[in-house]
C-alpha cells in the first residue's frame, strides 16, 4: 500500500465520529468597519505609512520627497513611469536591484491594515514584493473590506491568483532579545498612497 | 538499551542558575501573553472565536481523510505536486529526490517545525545539499546547533551577546556589537546572497485548505515570500492536522493566530499559495509522522487542533523558568509536553510531569485544547505503561496504602516530630532534601489538628 | 444541615489553625460540624501523580467517613477539585457520587450556599495579597481569570471584603501560579522554588504584609520560598481573618 493509502486508512480507522463534530456555518463575527480611518491605525500600528500628498503633489514628486536616494524606482502600474517598469526586469533575483516598488493593490482590510497582492498586479514577477527595499501600494479606500471574515467571503482573489500574499506593514523581526525591527528580510518600509 | 527519560528538572536547574537570561526570558515571555490579553480585549467576539476555531478543527480532524482527498485533488488541478510521507524519514527521502531531479545543492528554507520533527537538515547535509534558514531566529539556532526552544521565537533564550558571538563567528561581525539593529542588518546581508542563487526554497506553513488546494504561510520577515518566489522550485512542508475546510474558515484562525502568539493583530505576511508561480514548480509534502495514530488517542487526539502559536508556552510559568531547550524535544512547554509522548513515550514520560496542571495554557489556548487535563491523563496512562521512576512509583504506593489505613496514618502522622523520625529513610531524602534546597521546611506544631479536636471538642463533649 | 469537616493532611499536621480557624468559623455561622476523626487524605498526591490505582484506598476511606454528611467542606481549594473532578479510583456507587456533589471549599461555601452577609467579629487591620489557588481559580472557578477576559469576580475577595479594616495589594502577575503543583514541589525542585520566590516577592513589592490564601499547601510552599530568600512577609488563611484573628 502506498504511503498515501496507509495514511488515509489508518485516519479512516482512528478518527473520531463525524457526526459528532459538524461542521459550523461560516463565522461573520467582529467590528464592520471598513473605514480608511481603521485601516490607517492598523496599518501604522504594524509599521505602515501613510504617503501623504502635499499641496500640488502627484504620486511621483511624494515618492521623490520620500525616497529621494532611490537610483532605481520599479514601477508595475501604468500610470506611474518609475525609472524601470516591472516588465523590463528579466528574473525572479533581478529584483533585488529595486529600491522603491510601486504596485497597485486591489484591496485592503480595515481590520489589519493589510494589502494585498498577487501576481496579477506583479506582472508574475512576485520576488518583486519581497526583494525591493521598499514597496509603495496605490490604494483606493472604496476597496477597504472590513475584518478578516468580510475579505475571505468578498475577495475573488483567493480562489484564482496561484498567489496572494497580504502585506501588513514592513518586514519585521523580534528575534533579538525581543527587540522590534521593522526591515527584517524583506521590505524595510511598506507606504500606502490613497487614490 | 533502553532510551533514557528526558531529565527536564535538570535541565532546569542549570537554566535557572543564569540570572540575566533567567529574568529576560521570563519577562519578554511574559510580556508576550500581556500582549495577547491587550488583543483580546479589543475583541468582544474572542472566545466565539476559539470556540468557532475549535469547532472547525474537530470537525475537519473527523472528516481528515475526506478533506485531504479534496485537498489533494485541488492542489493537483492548480498544477502543484503533492506527496504522502508516513514519517521523518520518508519526508527527508521526498525531499532528497525532488532535489536531486532539479540537481538542486542549495537549499532555502523557512521555518518549519514539521521538518525539526524530522530532523531534515541532518539527512540532507551529508548528501551534499547545503541548508540555510532564513528566520533569523532559525538562523541562530542552526548556526549554534540548537533546536528552536519555542515554536514562534526560535531564540527566545539568547541574550544580544549570545548573538552577536554566533554572528561574529559565522558572518564575521564584531563580536561586541550589543545593537539588535545591526546585528539583523547582518543577518539580512548575510541571507541575501544566498537567497539570490540557492537552488530551492522551501517553507513550512500553517494551514491548508481543502476548498481550494490552497496552503497558507504566516510569516513576519518576509524570509518565507523570499524563500518561495526567488527560486523557481518550491517545496512546502505540512503536516496533515493543518486543513481547514473552506477558505472562508481562514478568517477566524488568521484573528487568533499571531494575537495568540505575539499579541499583534496579523502577521506581516499571509501568504496565499495555491499553484507555482509563473515558471516555477511547486511541491507539497503531506506529512502524517504519527499524527494518524494520534487521532485514535480517545484522551489526545483534540491536541492534533494546534495550530502552533505557542501562546501556552508564553503563559507557562513552568516554560517561562526552564527554557525550550529543557523540555530535550522538538515540541516544547505545555503542548510539547501532551503531543512528545506520542513521538517517544519513554523519552519523554518525565514531560507531562514538568507542569503544576495549573490551566493558564489551556484558558490561552486559541483553538481550546485542555491541555492541562491532557497532562493530568498523560500522567495515568505514563503509570498504567510503567513509565514512572521506581522511588516515585513506589512512595505513591506506600502513601496510598497508608492513607487507607486511619490508625496506622494517625501514628505515622502524629505531631511532625513523630513524623519526620518515623517516615522511611528514603521517603525523607528523595522527597524533604529537594524541598529544603531552596525553601524553608514547614515549622513544627504543638499539637496536630486531630489532636486539638479530639482534646478540645470530643472530651468537651463527653463532660456535657 | 449536617457538614462534615475535612482537614486535609498537610493542615493537621504543619498549619492546625487553619483547620482550628475553619472549624469555629462555621460554628459562629451556627452550622452543626462534625469532624470525623478516622480520616486520612482525599487520594490527590497519589491520582496527580498518575498513580490514580493507589488512590483508591484513601478514596474508599473518604467515603466511608463522609457519605453521611449533608456537605463535605474543607479549607482546600485542589482537595475539593479532586474530589469533584478526578476522584474515580473507586467505583462510583450512589454513596461516591453524594460525597462528590456536596464537597465544598470552604470559600464557595460561604459564598455560594450559606451566602454570609457578614463577619462581624473579624477585623484585619493590614494589606493583604490574595492568593488565589490554580485549582480554587481555574478548576473551582471561586475567581475571574485573567486569560478568559472575563468580567471581574472574586468570591474570596467579596468574603474579605466584609472584614472590618482590610486593604488589598495588587500583584502585577495576580494568577501566575506559585509553583508548588504537589509532588511538583519535590521533583521540579529548582522550578519550584523559583516560581514561589517570584511569586512571594510580587506581593512583597505590591504592598502586601500579608498573603491570604483558602490553600495552604501554596502557601506552605511559599511561606518555605519566602523564609529562604529573605521577604518579609507572613501568610495567613482565609479562614483565620475571617474567623476573626487580627495578626
Amino acid at each position: 500500500m502506498s504511503s498515501r493509502d496507509n495514511i488515509l486508512a489508518t485516519l479512516r480507522a482512528n478518527r473520531p465520529d463525524p457526526a459528532a463534530h459538524p461542521l459550523p456555518p461560516v463565522a461573520m463575527l467582529g467590528d464592520m468597519d471598513n473605514s480608511r480611518q481603521r485601516f490607517e491605525n492598523a496599518l501604522q500600528l504594524l509599521g505602515g505609512q501613510i504617503l501623504l500628498p502635499e499641496e500640488g503633489d502627484t504620486l511621483a514628486t511624494a515618492i521623490a520627497r520620500r525616497f529621494p536616494d532611490a537610483k532605481i524606482i520599479c514601477s508595475a502600474v501604468p500610470d506611474f513611469e518609475g525609472t524601470i517598469r516591472i516588465e523590463d526586469i528579466e528574473s525572479p533575483q533581478q529584483a533585488a536591484a529595486t529600491d522603491v516598488l510601486v504596485v497597485r493593490s486591489p484591496f485592503g482590510i480595515a481590520e489589519m491594515g493589510s494589502i494585498f497582492l498577487s501576481e496579477a498586479q506583479l506582472n508574475s514577477l512576485n520576488s518583486a514584493a519581497h526583494l525591493t527595499q521598499h514597496i509603495v501600494v496605490i490604494l483606493s479606500e472604496d476597496n477597504l473590506s472590513a475584518n478578516m471574515h468580510t475579505t475571505y467571503l468578498e475577495r475573488p482573489e483567493f480562489h484564482t491568483a496561484n498567489y496572494g500574499v497580504l502585506m501588513s506593514g514592513p518586514s519585521a523581526t523580534a528575534d533579538i532579545q525581543g527587540v522590534l525591527i521593522r526591515g527584517a528580510q524583506g521590505v524595510r518600509s511598506l507606504s500606502v498612497w490613497w487614490e | 538499551m533502553k532510551v533514557k527519560p528526558v531529565n527536564h528538572a535538570k535541565a532546569a536547574e542549570e537554566f535557572l542558575e543564569d540570572a540575566p537570561h533567567l529574568t529576560f526570558h521570563d519577562e519578554r515571555l511574559w510580556d508576550m501573553r500581556q500582549k495577547r490579553d491587550q488583543q483580546m480585549h479589543l475583541l468582544p467576539e474572542w472566545q466565539d472565536l476559539r470556540t468557532r476555531a475549535s469547532e472547525i478543527k474537530e470537525h475537519t480532524l473527523a472528516n481528515l481523510p475526506e478533506y485531504l482527498e479534496q485537498f489533494e485533488a485541488n492542489a493537483k488541478k492548480n498544477g502543484i505536486h503533492v506527496h504522502w510521507a508516513k514519517d521523518g524519514e520518508e519526508h527527508n527521502r521526498i525531499v532528497a529526490e525532488i532535489l536531486e531531479q532539479h540537481g538542486a545543492k542549495t537549499l532555502i528554507k523557512s521555518k518549519s517545525m514539521v521538518t525539526e520533527e524530522c530532523d531534515m537538515r541532518a539527512y540532507l547535509q551529508p548528501r551534499g545539499v547545503t541548508v540555510t534558514e532564513t528566520d533569523l531566529g532559525e538562523r541562530i539556532q542552526q548556526l549554534d546547533d540548537q533546536l528552536p526552544s519555542h515554536i514562534v521565537v526560535p531564540a527566545v533564550h539568547k541574550l544580544v551577546p549570545d548573538v552577536a558571538r554566533i554572528f561574529a563567528k559565522n558572518y564575521n561581525t564584531d563580536p561586541n556589537d550589543n545593537s539588535p539593529q545591526s546585528l539583523a542588518e547582518a543577518q539580512r546581508m548575510a541571507a541575501r546572497p544566498v537567497i539570490l542563487t540557492s537552488d530551492a526554497g522551501m517553507t513550512g506553513g500553517n494551514f491548508l485548505v481543502a476548498e481550494t488546494g490552497t496552503f497558507v504561510v504566516c510569516t513576519n520577515e518576509g524570509n518565507a515570500d523570499l524563500s518561495a518566489t526567488v527560486p523557481n522550485l518550491h517545496i512546502a512542508t505540512l503536516g496533515i492536522e493543518r486543513l481547514v475546510p473552506r477558505m472562508a474558515d481562514l478568517g477566524v484562525f488568521v484573528r487568533l493566530l499571531s494575537r495568540s502568539a505575539l499579541g499583534s493583530p496579523i502577521t506581516q505576511y499571509t501568504t496565499h499559495f495555491r499553484g507555482p508561480q509563473k515558471g516555477g514548480e511547486m511541491h507539497i509534502i503531506l506529512v502524517d509522522n504519527g499524527r494518524s495514530t494520534r487521532l485514535g488517542m480517545e484522551e489526545f487526539w483534540t491536541s492534533l487542533k494546534c495550530i502552533r502559536c505557542g501562546a501556552c508556552m508564553n503563559t507557562c510559568p513552568v516554560y517561562r523558568r526552564s527554557g525550550g531547550l529543557s523540555y530535550g524535544a522538538v515540541y516544547s512547554g505545555p503542548i510539547g509536553a501532551i503531543i512528545d509522548p506520542t513521538f517517544n513515550e519513554r523519552k519523554y514520560s518525565t514531560l507531562p510531569f514538568a507542569s503544576t496542571m495549573n490551566g493558564s495554557c489551556t484558558n490561552v489556548c486559541p483553538v481550546k485544547i485542555n491541555i492541562h487535563e491532557q497532562l493530568y491523563k498523560w500522567r495515568r496512562v505514563l503509570a498504567e505503561h510503567h513509565e514512572l521512576p521506581f522511588v516515585k512509583r513506589e512512595i505513591m504506593h506506600m502513601a496510598g496504602k497508608l492513607m487507607g489505613q486511619p490508625k496506622l496514618y494517625r501514628t505515622a502522622i502524629n505531631g511532625t516530630e513523630v513524623a519526620l523520625s518515623t517516615l522511611p529513610r528514603f521517603v525523607l531524602y528523595n522527597w524533604l532534601n529537594p524541598w529544603g534546597k531552596h525553601r524553608e521546611l514547614p515549622h513544627p506544631v504543638k499539637q496536630t489538628f486531630h489532636s486539638w479536636y479530639k482534646q478540645n471538642r470530643l472530651k468537651k463533649d463527653k463532660a456535657q | 444541615m449536617k457538614i462534615g469537616l475535612f482537614i486535609p493532611c498537610y493542615i493537621d499536621a504543619f498549619y492546625p489553625n487553619a483547620g482550628i480557624a475553619t472549624l469555629e468559623l462555621l460554628e459562629k455561622l451556627g452550622q452543626d460540624v462534625e469532624y470525623p476523626m478516622d480520616q486520612t487524605c482525599c487520594g490527590q498526591p497519589m491520582a496527580n501523580s498518575g498513580c490514580n490505582s493507589d488512590a483508591a484506598a484513601a478514596e474508599a476511606l473518604f467515603v466511608r467517613n463522609f457519605a453521611k454528611y449533608d456537605a463535605i467542606v474543607m479549607p482546600s481549594g485542589s482537595c475539593t477539585h479532586h474530589v469533584r473532578d478526578n476522584f474515580d479510583a473507586i467505583p462510583q456507587t450512589d454513596d461516591v457520587k453524594h460525597v462528590r456533589k456536596n464537597t465544598f471549599e470552604l470559600v464557595e461555601f460561604l459564598h455560594d450556599i450559606l451566602k454570609v452577609e457578614e463577619f462581624p467579629w473579624a477585623e484585619f487591620p493590614h494589606k493583604v495579597g490574595l492568593h488565589n489557588s490554580c485549582g480554587t481559580l481555574r478548576a473551582l472557578r471561586t475567581a475571574s481569570m485573567s486569560e478568559l477576559g472575563e468580567p471581574f469576580f472574586s468570591k474570596p475577595m467579596d468574603l474579605l471584603s466584609k472584614v472590618k479594616g482590610i486593604s488589598f495589594a495588587t500583584p502585577k502577575r495576580p494568577d501566575e501560579c506559585c509553583g508548588f503543583g504537589g509532588t511538583f514541589s519535590v521533583t521540579e525542585e529548582a522550578v519550584s522554588a523559583r516560581m514561589g520566590l517570584d511569586k512571594v516577592r510580587d506581593h512583597h513589592q505590591a504592598g502586601a504584609e500579608y498573603i491570604v490564601s483558602a490553600d495552604t499547601s501554596c502557601m506552605m510552599h511559599q511561606q518555605g520560598c519566602a523564609e529562604r530568600g529573605g521577604v518579609p512577609i507572613r501568610f495567613i488563611h482565609i479562614a483565620e481573618i475571617l474567623n476573626g484573628a487580627r495578626a
